[in-house]
């Protein structure tokens, strides 16, 4: 399979502004290097604890914030410098579905307007008539019906609303779109129906995933292949099978052991994680989980330690190679 | 803890609770009943909506003005909570039934220090602070959080006379034991954490104080309302440990609200599922897992991703969680239902016992 797209070196910086002349006096470094694939047909997990960055990674990719530097290479054309006119047209192939469905879409349009507008602005069909049959055609197939058409966005329950937001950016036959915390504000019984979609669309229409989620479970669920992002970086990169049962970094390690599971007959001792998570302001030097690393050495101050494949696509920036125990058989 | 043979420490019999507003009346609770029984951790599960803070809320006494309680008692200790005036109730918060919610943020007070306020929750048991300083002066023991738990207040009245405790004794007293109570939360640097104000801690660090004020009243009975929500998974798998190595430590009862069946999972000995404000279903964790009954709770763990089971599509719950302003009528999980049968649409399921301490609510069961 071929990449679809590509993110090399990726960093978004936010100043930190003070004083009446609005000097800059730092930065959050959000983001901070971050670099990897997606190929085609597959959908990436993108894990971390808030404040990781892995928000920001995806509105960088989408340019919805400018990155300070590195590529983002969609489909053979490089995102970062595209021009106003290039953009336009690879939002249309690049969506981004947001975590708060009562946020993004607007009270005061109904779901007919919302979904004209969206294939106005694209210039996906050529006449009204047509717009309304490919309307209908997608609002029926993520599980609503013509009656929702003239509806406000508050008379639809939060699984509802997701629905919308989810023809909406269908209508663009998008080859790629980043789920940002998709579920989050679902209930767990609402959940399932909205994940099952998301895959059947997948399949369906040949769509490409970036699934963003602090739920684990529910991006094992998803995903082919799991980023694990701590302080804006990439500890860890590779199959999900490899990062839930056999991880290489200590922190993808402590954070797979700490996933609560619903089987009460394995209540088992954690292997816990001291302190938390650092501000992205004052990131740690050398590695920036040595402050919490069970593992660290001197070494692990000084030196950041590289994103390296260990052999079959497992990606690894720890200095050392540790034999967890496996996490689960 | 699978069989409990003593009485229940708390135990709520057919709570109808409703609120009034404007588009009508919300019937959220709709004869919940519940048992909590001494030191174990129940917890209380169910999607949004589905009335487990309410519960909590009607316990505490702090349901807000426009709810009103429509039958239904509480009785904890002997007494019936809800009978009991509002000045009774708020002494039993200060004391015995303590409570820690989501957001600890919203609950610390952000201008005054943690030392402030943690040392005010100790303040409230002056007399047994009093007895603390006698038992150090006089029997030259070290009093700690373990040994204050123990202390009445008020047995020592000869020993206060003949050794006056002065307000700065208490007051260093109360001191000690923050910085004790801050430790057996497993925070680091007490003293220091002490000199803080709530913006300066972390999330899981707010919250391991209001678990520190929560013990600090000596609670026999501990709510925890969704405590672990908002924090990350390494954070939460933290407090998790915390609150069940404090369940074995201290002599208390725990209810444990969540909406996640894994933390549930994690810390309970028994699970109570709730869903439309009835509890649909009870038993030891262990139990309710293996053989789950209610048709709901059957779906509930099937619709949840689990890493030890993947599947390729998720089981899904048609429809979504009733609006409580005009529930179904019957069984308020029967339109969802894929057993319904027409006597779910009639008559609601009261709880009944399938077998030793499993109770369901559900015409499938009944008697």
């Amino acid at each position: 399979m071929k990449d679809l797209l590509v993110v090399k070196d990726l960093k978004t910086w936010f100043p930190i502004k003070s004083g009446i002349f609005q000097r800059t006096i730092g930065y959050v470094k959000a983001v901070d290097g971050v670099s990897f694939t997606v190929r085609e047909g597959e959908t990436v997990g993108l894990v971390g604890e808030s404040g990781s960055g892995k928000t920001t990674v995806a509105r960088s990719i989408l340019r919805l914030v400018e990155p300070t530097a590195g590529d983002v290479i969609f489909d053979g054309i490089n995102v970062t410098k595209a021009s106003k006119r290039q953009l336009h047209d690879l939002r249309k192939k690049m969506q981004i579905i947001f975590q708060d469905p009562y946020a993004s879409l607007d009270p005061r349009q109904t779901v007919n307007s919302m979904l004209m507008e969206a294939m106005k602005i694209h210039g996906v069909v050529s006449n009204r008539a047509e717009a309304r049959k490919r309307a209908l055609e997608i609002l029926n197939r993520v599980g609503l019906s013509e009656e929702h058409m003239y509806r406000f966005p508050h008379e639809f329950s939060g699984g509802q609303r997701q629905r919308i937001a989810l023809a909406r950016v269908l209508l663009l036959k998008p080859k790629f779109i980043i789920l940002d915390e998709p579920t989050s504000f679902l209930d767990v019984s609402v959940q399932a129906s909205v994940l099952n979609l998301l895959k059947e669309l997948q399949k369906e229409f040949n769509i490409t995933y970036l699934f963003i989620s602090h739920n684990l479970a529910v991006v094992h669920h998803m995903s082919d292949r799991v980023a694990v992002m701590y302080l804006g970086k990439i500890v860890e990169f590779a199959d999900k099978n490899q990062i839930y049962n056999s991880p290489m970094h200590p922190y993808t390690f402590h954070l797979m052991d700490a996933i609560p599971l619903p089987d009460p007959e394995i209540r088992k001792e954690h292997a816990l994680l001291p302190g938390e998570v650092p501000s992205p302001v004052n990131v740690p030097s050398g590695c920036r989980f040595h402050p919490r690393c069970p593992y660290a050495t001197e070494k692990c101050k000084r030196e950041e330690p590289e994103l390296l494949d260990r052999g079959s696509d497992h990606w690894v920036a720890c200095h050392f190679e540790i034999n967890f125990k496996k996490v689960r058989t | 803890m699978t069989k409990n043979e003593n009485p229940p420490l708390l135990e709520i019999r057919n709570l109808k609770v409703n609120f009034h507003t404007y588009r009508g009346e919300v019937k959220a609770l709709n004869g919940v009943y519940l048992k909590i029984y001494p030191r174990e951790v129940l917890a209380l599960v169910g999607e949004s909506g589905c009335g487990k803070s309410v519960t909590a809320l009607t316990i505490i006494g702090l349901l807000p003005d426009n709810a009103y309680v429509l039958s239904g008692e509480i009785i904890y200790k002997g007494r019936d909570l809800l009978k009991l005036s509002k000045e009774e109730m708020r002494l039993l918060r200060a004391s015995e039934l303590a409570t820690v919610f989501q957001d600890p943020m919203t609950y610390l007070n952000p201008v005054l220090k943690i030392s402030t306020q943690l040392e005010e929750v100790f303040m409230l048991h002056e007399d047994s602070l009093k007895e603390a300083v006698v038992t150090e002066k006089v029997e030259g023991k070290d009093v700690g959080y373990a040994e204050f738990l123990a202390m009445k207040g008020n047995p020592k009245a000869l020993l206060f006379e003949n050794h006056r405790v002065s307000r700065g004794e208490v007051k260093r007293m109360a001191r000690k034991l923050c910085v004790d109570v801050l430790r057996l939360v497993k925070l680091p640097d007490p003293e220091r954490i002490l000199q803080q104000y709530p913006f300066e801690l972390s999330g899981g660090m707010r919250q391991r104080v209001m678990i520190a004020m929560a013990l600090a009243r000596r609670p026999s009975l501990f709510i925890a309302d969704e405590i672990t929500t908002a924090l990350d998974v390494t954070i939460q798998a933290q407090i998790l440990h915390l609150m069940r190595e404090l369940s074995e430590k201290i002599n208390m009862s725990t209810l444990m609200i969540t909406h996640d069946l894994s933390v549930a999972a994690e810390v309970a000995d028994r699970i109570a599922v709730m869903y439309g404000g009835n509890v649909v279903e009870v038993a030891p964790t262990i139990e309710i897992f293996k053989n789950p009954l209610h048709p709901y709770t059957t779906l509930l763990m099937e619709a949840i991703p689990n890493i030890l089971k993947p599947v390729d599509t998720l089981k899904s719950i048609p429809g979504t969680v009733p609006e409580m302003i005009n529930p179904p009528p019957g069984c308020r999980f029967h339109p969802r239902c894929p057993y319904s049968m027409d006597k779910c649409k009639k008559e609601k399921p009261e709880l009944v016992e399938t077998s030793s301490g499993h109770e369901v609510a559900c015409h499938l069961y009944g008697v």
